[in-house]
């Protein structure tokens, strides 16, 4: 099969590769219908996750048919329709009994490694490096899904796969981000970066009742989903006159924002010295993360808010005010997103027409387009907001040779 | 008892997650300074004792469930003769040895040790209930005589993962078998060419250590 791997810092190629076949009794092997690049991968992409080899195959969204399966998959045949949710979880441990399905116990093949660098591990995922397993992603026209009667949904509707795609990462993972902003009605909801996590965050934090979301981003486009389709109020924080912890003081009647999400993480960009400081410590290695956003949050959140973090973080953090923290009586929560808690009510959403996730879709591309395309999207060039891949299309519209 | 087995100090300290409160913390033994090496693992795993007890007490399974075991053969129902190596190598090193059940509590421990002069090992699992509905606290020791030894010097050849990180990764996969029905395996999934430094890697996160089968489909 035809499959994107990760061959080192910058540097994706598409490689022929073994199909993968059944390895333990829960497994199913899934035809790849449909794909996509999520803002993490580009984490991979530069080379800001530890622990990534060499051939490597990318991808932690995806959906397809059902092709295979273990002899111990009960709930789901050959034929069947699903999405796979990122992340890998047996569904009988004390964490996923307590929807807690990211940390669960028993799928990570490394979790000595994860051990070393977090103390305990948490669930395996799919194509994310060593420290998460080193299962073999879905950005490839074929996967092998552990646990297949845990994770995988069916859909037993006639949606197209591009409005129940993101139903695999990016959808429940905003969702949860604004979940965990602990939101109430009339609060005002600050949401950092408005990539596709930060899109569903606004839109979700809107489904639980806040009265508005304040988005900061710089890219137009972006800016302009944010308002048009999410209802945002929208600050671009390059604009010369624009202090963000003021503007925000500003605009929430010099509270402050009730709840703060940064969905950005650790490769956030800023114009400042600080940001230069922390660009020229991560690329020489002093830094793992470039934690600015989480720096302004701490200063902007109101006293006792809540600070959400859907954003990836990966290691040890510099010149954090944890005084801010401290000092304004702050909540905070954050990891990896317990998808199997999400699918089946966000599945819901979408089928009642609340949500069209497809809506923030800005590039439609066949398998052969993937290694430019990581590039243009980390380069922030052709106004990417998302891209799909049809991995059985070499390049869009040309059919794959048997 | 033979001369040469060290005998584990059968008198385990009570850990803080069991029902001790008002205790005192004591580690359990690892230090090396006689030579023989001591480590020990901890989990909770959603069972009862008693079925916990009866997977372990299964030696013809272990095979199944612990790293670098070839085979065994029940010799009596106290003795076992085990083939140690990397199963993925048939012509690998390989130790025999006989070991001996010495203590047998059934629900609660099990203490065996080797009836080989040349193989120093011996080890116990104590089973007892978790607090609340937790299921029940798995505590693993094992002692060894490395690297003198035939058994440290096979395991030490054959593999990067450390004697302690073995016994670490034993319970783990017993934990694995009992919770989520499998072990998870990533050795045969696909993957690009890894190149000189993705091949380095590969060793160094341990990927080819093998997986014991669990529930395994045959290869």
């Amino acid at each position: 099969m035809k499959a994107v791997c990760w061959m080192g810092t910058s540097n994706i190629q598409v490689h022929t590769v073994p199909d993968p076949e059944i390895v333990n009794p829960h497994d199913a092997i899934l035809r790849i219908t449909r794909t996509a690049i999520c803002g993490s991968d580009l984490h991979l992409y530069d080379g800001y996750i530890p622990t990534m080899e060499a051939g490597d195959i990318l991808g932690h969204e995806f959906m397809g048919i059902v092709e295979e399966v273990g002899p111990e998959v009960t709930n789901l045949k050959r034929g069947d329709r699903v999405v796979v949710p990122f992340t890998i979880s047996c569904g009988n441990c004390f964490f996923c009994r307590r929807d807690l399905w990211s940390l669960c116990d028993n799928t990570n093949p490394n979790a000595q490694v994860a051990e070393t660098m977090y103390g305990y591990s948490g669930s395996a995922l799919f194509g994310y490096s060593h420290i998460y397993g080193g299962y073999a992603g879905g950005q490839a026209q074929y996967v092998r899904v552990p646990f297949a009667n845990v994770g995988p949904i069916k859909i037993e509707n006639d949606l197209p796969d591009e409005k129940v795609l993101f139903l695999s990462d990016i959808y429940p993972t905003g969702y949860m981000g604004a979940e965990n902003a602990n939101i109430k009605p009339g609060d005002t909801v600050a949401v950092w970066g408005c990539g596709p996590v930060g899109l569903f965050a606004i839109a979700s934090a809107y489904m639980l009742g806040a009265e508005r979301v304040i988005a900061i981003d710089r890219f137009p486009e972006r800016l302009k989903l944010a308002r048009d389709y999410c209802g945002a109020t929208t600050i671009d924080y390059t604009d010369n006159d624009v202090v963000v912890v003021e503007a925000l003081r500003d605009l929430t009647g010099g509270i402050g924002p009730d709840s703060c999400i940064d969905a950005v993480g650790m490769e956030a960009h800023s114009n400042t010295l600080v940001g230069m400081y922390d660009k020229v410590k991560q690329s020489v290695m002093l830094e793992t993360d470039r934690p600015f956003v989480l720096r302004q949050a701490f200063q902007a959140i109101r006293k006792g808010g809540t600070l959400s973090i859907p954003g990836v973080y990966g290691g040890a953090l510099d010149k954090i005010n944890f005084g801010a923290a401290f000092g304004k009586g702050i909540k905070m929560a954050m990891g990896q997103t317990h998808m199997h808690k999400y699918m089946a009510p966000l599945l819901k959403s979408v089928e009642e027409g609340k949500i069209d996730p497809s809506f923030l879709i800005s590039h439609r591309i066949g398998i052969e387009e993937v290694p430019d395309m990581y590039k243009i999207w980390r380069d922030k060039k052709d106004q990417v907001t998302k891209i799909v891949i049809d991995p059985w299309q070499d390049r869009l519209g040309t059919p794959l040779a048997v | 008892m033979p001369e040469h087995v060290s005998r584990l100090d059968t008198s385990l300290p009570v850990f803080p997650a069991g029902s001790g409160k008002g205790a005192v913390f004591s580690p359990l033994p690892q230090d090396t300074k006689d030579g023989k090496m001591r480590a020990h693992a901890v989990q909770t795993i959603l069972s009862d004792p008693h079925t916990l007890y009866s997977l372990w007490r299964d030696v013809t399974a272990a095979p199944r469930w612990m790293e670098y075991v070839v085979s065994t053969e029940v010799k009596s129902p106290t003795i076992t003769h085990w083939v140690m190596g990397n199963p993925d190598h048939p012509e690998g090193p390989r130790v025999e040895y006989d070991t001996e059940i010495y203590e047998d509590v059934p629900g609660e421990r099990i203490a065996w040790r080797s009836l080989d002069p040349t193989v120093h090992e011996a080890g116990e699992v104590i089973f007892s209930p978790g607090p609340g509905d937790r299921g029940t606290v798995v505590v693993l020791q094992e002692t060894m005589a490395v690297p003198g030894s035939k058994l440290g010097v096979a395991v030490a050849g054959l593999t990067k993962r450390t004697p302690r990180q073995i016994v670490i990764e034993d319970l783990r996969h017993f934990k694995q078998m009992v919770e989520a029905g499998e072990i998870p395996n990533v050795t045969r999934d696909p993957h690009g060419p890894r190149g000189i430094i993705g091949g380095f890697k590969e060793r160094l996160y341990g990927e080819n250590n093998p997986t014991p089968p669990g529930t395994g489909v045959a290869q």
